[in-house]
């Protein structure tokens, strides 16, 4: 009991120190605090946002996958080079997705039936994915598919692949209302990753499976089968948001999201998911996302230059976790009090 | 982490101050008195045994003793003085070393590394003494071998070894035989016999009464946190042991009030005084696997199968293959009449069966989180079940609470926080949630106090009543004895079934341990 | 011997000797001995930071900030000779700082409960932003000469530094195994419980591994410069993940217990060596990471696979055993309980032999 309560409060505290943390950096420029303006700049970030969202699925089972990164620049160059191929914007899409959902369940695969531990397995596939990422251009040259324009692949892949259609590119710089494209498609999700997780079976699954695998399957949970899936799901939201950077830069491009994992893991944690599993919140990810989103914007805005922000933002993943253990430690030291409190009184009680 | 000099008498034989002392210990957790004020002790060269079933805190005890524990009262003494023991490395420089029921080996390192590693002193002159005492105790193996590559015979010898490098004058075998071949059984008898002949005194944990019989030179019988019985092993007999190990509320006479134990093998006239046929809800054919083989029974609605057998027997491998955790057993598992061919938890809880694992902690429950997620598990797994809604997951946790007298403050509370009975009962409650035809009981009442475990019987008896099978795994010869319509023997391996008519306890002690136990002379001792 | 032969070293030195013979098969020049020697020389760096991970994951943790560590030494290092530093002396800072570095990780680890991936991703960030905080954004252009003499000069056509490695790790090798100390990193990987109970100070342990990385990637910053002469903000990039490769490829478990300082040398020379092989193949430079993920993927699956089999195994011959031994002794009748009743004098036999009742 007491430790749901705890956790329901630190999304309400995210709430707050987001809250706070606008008012501050209002106070230094102005435009912190116009709505608008706070809107439109979240296409910047959002994309860290809808990915952490992913890994927390993943988290919640004990596991982990640091591939997504590599599928960022993966969906974007096949969006790319599918689009340069000939192939309509829509059918890019959905391969682009598409290869994103397989290789993650494939990770979910090697993780489900082997004991390998998930962050080498992910490790070895981040290499991999971004390799396949940036050789993909030459490997279709090799094989004979054909390309606009006279380089072939191969005259894409340093510069990005331009030209994507306007019906595109619309869902990373178009807007509704007031609200950008991408920050719609992320809110979208993560409502449905949020509604996942605690609303279905599924949900329920990943949270049994994080805290005592061996326990769920003793229960019948189909634990293979739903580690496939959840890490499936990562794969997809992954190359979701590599694909909304993509109509954002209007540019695809291997690279994407490369510096992303700091800030993705950061996210996560800041969060309140534990990084041990049975433990994690779509909603916490979301609103800690926004913190860390703004905090890069803020220090910015203070004239820290970007190569300080990574200092300020492994400072803080390091503190949040340093400070939930000590939480934690707190919680048990006092509970052991209670307890040898209790031994005492009852061995006194019999009076020996 | 030097040796410490002997602080405790050198002189073999049984005669003497005692190398060890506990002298009005108790032990209260949270609220469950586990010991109540025991005094015990280990005199020089000799080989005290403990005996005690579920619930009597014997594990504590030896914990205590090992410095893995505090008592909450009484006093501890090593060698004449007052000691307090706040760690195993204090207990070790004692002169006090356990060795685990899992020894702990080191499986990337040598045989050599596994005995020396925690030593200091100059590397020829351990490693000397290492090859020494390897030697003394008929330790014969490559010392450059990996420790993963021991047998678990060799694998205990290391820890012993490691206890004498550390010059101890107390050794605690935890359950040592329970994985043992018979030769290596003997093996070790003979090591102990050698060791207390150099004064070394023997905790001697066990129960296989032929071996406590044969092996001991005390035996002190604990139940419910008192020792029952306390005496020289000459003249002492299995039966008399057991009798010993019995609850306070066991009846073997005629009628032992629980309604069971009657040797029925078919259910009850109903109200018009039709006997109907019973309908097997378990049929269990030529079932093969690593650990067993050729295995068949059958379970009939109503009625109570026991499956005895000492620990390393093989039952609880058997009940995972019938469940469908082990994917290599080959042979025919029906459940309720339906044959199930390829199993898993899921299937198997689908077509009417279910499982209590031996180990709750690991298997059972989901510690950390509210009891009501352990509680709706099954239920939520089962294919083509829903989403259950909180208002739910509670009203049927609550159902539960009520049925099997679950103490808890709320269905919300974490699993962890409740006592060993309560957690037993909320595995419980997650099994028979789905409603199932036969439910099959590893070792319930292990680690449970006295009351709970007359609850669980309890709920046997009303499965039955309501047309449940339900198997009972139990190395508890009283238990077997107590809730059985039916007895299975099983040992390495193989199943048999005990003759048909009323269930004694001394027979099945007798199956179950052997023909020293049951032969009603007095075990010798040693001579 | 055949300890030695049947070692997971040993096999990826077999791997590394066949690959070049293929490949050699396809482009003769792959054998000549200059390009295995350049081979060498391009894996030191890579070489330090595996064996600095090395102590890591042997007691069962994980480090993803040493690339990061080996970059921020390496600015330390260009700075301090920037300034006039002797040689020695700036070596000297560079070390310090890895060592620093690997000294905050230990610290949040161990003495905090911080779980190593999230310090060491931590602090990744945070050395990597004070790389760049200390050099404004810029890389470090003009390095002295001196250093760059150590890169360039060749004796018996191979370079300085090539030797000094080598005598590095020679050195650290023999330590290791003089040093009884050291078993301590392979017991607390191995079995930290059992560690703990039989009086080994598995929080010391742990906390010297993490220095250790430290101190070594402090050192790859020294190689790392004296062999480019300048120092990217890129340094050190992606370099922790290849480390882990590198050693994991060499033997190293992540379940800690297993391999040596050759783990990480053999695993650094055959990661580099795939690199070279691909450039004589002629093929592009992009798909680097996918082979190298590939190769790792591989390594660890077939590892996994080749223990189960081993655990089955073992499983299945000791269950042989007990049933067996069941049959032997039914057979035998009333032996069992009326022997061993009486006492045996006699030494205790060996096990496995029997005891005359």
């Amino acid at each position: 009991m007491k430790g749901a309560k705890w956790f329901r409060s630190w999304e309400f505290m995210l709430l707050l120190a987001l809250v706070v943390e606008l008012g501050v950096l209002g106070l230094i420029n102005p435009a912190f605090l116009d709505v608008q303006n706070l809107l439109f700049s979240t296409s910047d970030f959002v994309h860290v946002i809808l990915a952490a969202v992913g890994l927390t699925l993943i988290i919640m089972t004990g596991g982990i996958d640091i591939s997504g990164v590599s599928l960022m620049g993966l969906a974007s160059i096949v969006l790319g080079l599918s689009f340069v191929a000939g192939a309509p914007i829509w059918l890019a899409v959905a391969l682009a997705l598409g290869v994103g959902l397989l290789a993650g369940a494939f990770n979910g695969t090697v993780v489900a039936n082997t004991d390998v531990n998930p962050l080498v397995v992910t490790l070895a596939m981040l290499f991999f994915y971004s390799g396949l990422a940036t050789g993909l251009p030459s490997l279709l040259d090799m094989l004979g598919f054909k390309a606009y324009g006279a380089g072939g692949f191969e005259a894409y892949q340093y510069e990005g692949i331009n030209g994507l259609p306007k019906s595109f590119t619309w869902f990373g710089t178009g807007r509704i209302g007031w609200v950008p494209m991408p920050l719609v498609i992320t809110i979208v999700l993560s409502l449905a990753a949020g509604w996942l997780m605690t609303r279905t079976r599924f949900g329920r699954f990943l949270q049994l499976i994080g805290v005592n695998q061996k326990a769920a399957l003793h229960a019948g949970v189909p634990v293979r089968r739903t580690l496939v899936a959840v890490y499936a799901l990562n794969g997809f939201a992954a190359a979701m948001a590599g694909l909304m950077l993509t109509a954002y830069f209007t540019s695809a491009r291997a690279d994407l999201g490369s510096e992303a994992l700091l800030n993705i893991i950061t996210a996560v944690v800041l969060g309140g998911s534990s990084i041990y599993g049975g433990e994690g919140s779509v909603l916490g990810t979301f609103l800690a996302g926004l913190v860390l989103g703004y905090l890069r914007q803020g220090l910015l805005a203070l004239g820290i230059t970007s190569d300080v922000v990574p200092v300020i933002v492994g400072a803080l993943l390091i503190s949040t976790v340093a400070t939930r253990i000590a939480l934690s430690a707190l919680n048990r030291k006092r509970a052991n009090r209670a307890a040898y409190e209790a031994e005492r009184a009852a061995v006194a009680a019999i009076g020996e | 982490m030097a040796p410490a000099a002997a602080q405790m008498p050198d002189q073999p034989g049984t005669s003497g101050a005692p190398l060890v002392a506990l002298r009005g210990i108790w032990k209260v957790f949270e609220s469950v008195t586990v010991l109540r004020g025991i005094d015990f002790d280990i005199r020089p060269g000799e080989v005290h045994a403990l005996l005690g079933g579920n619930g009597s805190g014997k594990s504590t005890m030896v914990k205590i003793l090992s410095g893995a524990y505090q008592p909450t009262a009484g006093r501890i003494e090593v060698g004449g003085r007052a000691e307090v023991l706040a760690h195993p490395s204090e207990a070790h420089a004692k002169g006090i070393y356990m060795v685990p029921q899992e020894p702990h080996i080191f499986p990337n390192l040598t045989v050599l590394e596994n005995l020396v590693t925690g030593l200091e002193g100059e590397r020829a002159e351990i490693r000397r003494r290492a090859g020494e005492v390897a030697r003394e105790i008929g330790l014969n193996v490559d010392f450059n071998a990996p420790g993963g590559t021991l047998s678990i015979a060799n694998q205990q010898l290391v820890e012993i070894a490691r206890g004498l490098m550390r010059n101890a004058r107390v050794l605690i075998l935890d359950e040592p035989t329970s994985s043992l071949t018979r030769h290596e059984v003997e093996s070790l008898a003979a090591q102990v016999r050698a060791l207390t002949r150099r004064g070394i005194g023997i905790l001697f944990i066990s129960h296989r009464l032929d071996e406590v019989l044969e092996m001991s030179d005390r035996v002190s019988v604990l139940r419910d946190g008192r020792f029952v019985l306390s005496a020289p092993t000459a003249g002492l007999t299995a039966d008399r042991l057991v009798e010993a190990m019995l609850p306070e509320d066991f009846d073997n006479g005629n009628g032992n009030g629980n309604g069971m134990g009657k040797g029925r093998s078919a259910p009850p006239p109903d109200a018009q005084g039709n006997r109907p046929s019973p309908a097997p809800v378990l049929e269990v054919r030529n079932l093969s696997s690593l650990n067993f083989s050729d295995v068949g029974f059958s379970v009939h609605a109503g009625e109570v199968v026991g499956i005895s057998g000492v620990v390393g027997a093989g039952r609880t491998e058997l009940a995972e293959a019938i469940y469908g955790l082990d994917q290599t057993a080959q042979g025919e598992v029906v459940i309720a009449g339906t044959p199930a061919p390829h199993r898993s938890p899921r299937i198997s809880q689908e077509l009417g069966l279910s499982y209590v694992p031996e180990d709750r902690h690991a298997f059972g429950l989901f510690l950390t989180l509210p009891t009501t997620h352990t509680v709706s598990a099954s239920l939520m797994a089962l294919r083509g079940a829903r989403f259950m809604k909180p208002a739910q997951e509670i009203s049927l946790t609550r159902r539960f609470v009520e049925r099997l007298r679950i103490k808890l403050a709320s269905p919300l509370q974490p699993v962890r926080t409740l006592s060993g009975g309560n957690q037993q009962k909320i595995v419980l409650a997650r099994t028979l949630a789905p409603e199932p035809k036969v439910v099959i009981l590893d070792e319930p009442t292990r680690g449970i106090d006295a009351r709970a475990r007359q609850d669980v019987y309890r709920l046997i008896r009303e499965l039955t009543a309501a047309g449940m099978g339900v198997v009972v795994i139990s190395s508890e010869v009283s238990e077997i004895a107590e809730v059985s319509d039916r007895v299975l023997i099983m040992r390495r391996g193989r199943l048999e079934e005990m003759p048909p008519g009323p269930v004694e306890v001394d027979h099945i002690a007798a199956a179950t341990f052997g023909e020293a136990a049951s032969s009603g002379e007095p075990g010798g001792g040693r001579a | 011997m055949s300890r030695i032969v049947k070692s997971r070293e040993f096999l990826v030195l077999v791997l590394l000797v066949a690959m070049i013979l293929a490949v050699s098969t396809v482009n003769k020049a792959v054998l000549r001995p200059i390009t295995l020697i350049n081979i060498a020389n391009s894996s030191l760096f890579l070489m330090l930071i595996a064996l600095g991970q090395m102590f890591v994951i042997l007691t069962r943790g994980i480090d993803v900030s040493v690339g990061a560590i080996a970059g921020l030494s390496a600015v330390v290092f260009g700075f301090a000779l920037n300034a006039g530093l002797p040689l020695p002396l700036a070596m000297v800072t560079a070390l310090l700082t890895g060592t620093a570095c690997g000294m905050v990780n230990a610290a949040g680890i161990v003495l905090a409960g911080i779980p190593p991936i999230i310090m060491t991703l931590g602090t990744l960030g945070i050395y990597r932003g004070l790389m760049r905080v200390l050099t404004g954004g810029s890389w470090i252009e003009s390095i002295p000469h001196n250093i760059k003499a150590l890169a360039v000069t060749r004796i018996l056509n191979v370079p300085l530094m090539v030797w000094g490695v080598g005598a590095l790790v020679i050195l650290v090798a023999i330590l290791m195994h003089k040093i009884r100390w050291t078993r301590n990193f392979y017991a607390v990987g191995d079995n930290s419980e059992g560690a703990y109970l039989l009086g080994i100070n598995t929080r010391l342990t742990r906390f010297v591994a993490f220095t250790l990385a430290g101190l070594f990637s402090g050192a790859a910053a020294i190689v790392f410069v004296g062999q480019i002469g300048f120092v990217p903000m890129q340094t050190g990039d992606g370099q922790e993940l290849k480390a882990i490769a590198a050693v994991v490829l060499g033997g190293v478990s992540l379940m800690g217990g297993t391999g040596s300082v050759w783990s990480a040398v053999i695993g650094a020379l055959f990661l580099t060596a795939v690199d070279s092989m691909m450039i004589f193949l002629r093929i592009p430079g992009s798909w680097n990471n996918a082979v190298a993920g590939a190769v790792l993927l591989l390594v660890v699956v077939m590892d996994y696979m080749i223990r189960r089999g081993a655990q089955r195994r073992r499983l299945a011959a000791r269950a042989a055993e007990m049933l067996r031994a069941d049959d032997t002794d039914d057979g035998a009748g009333g032996s069992k309980s009326g022997g061993r009743s009486g006492a045996t004098a006699g030494a205790a036999g060996p096990v496995g032999g029997e005891v005359r009742p």
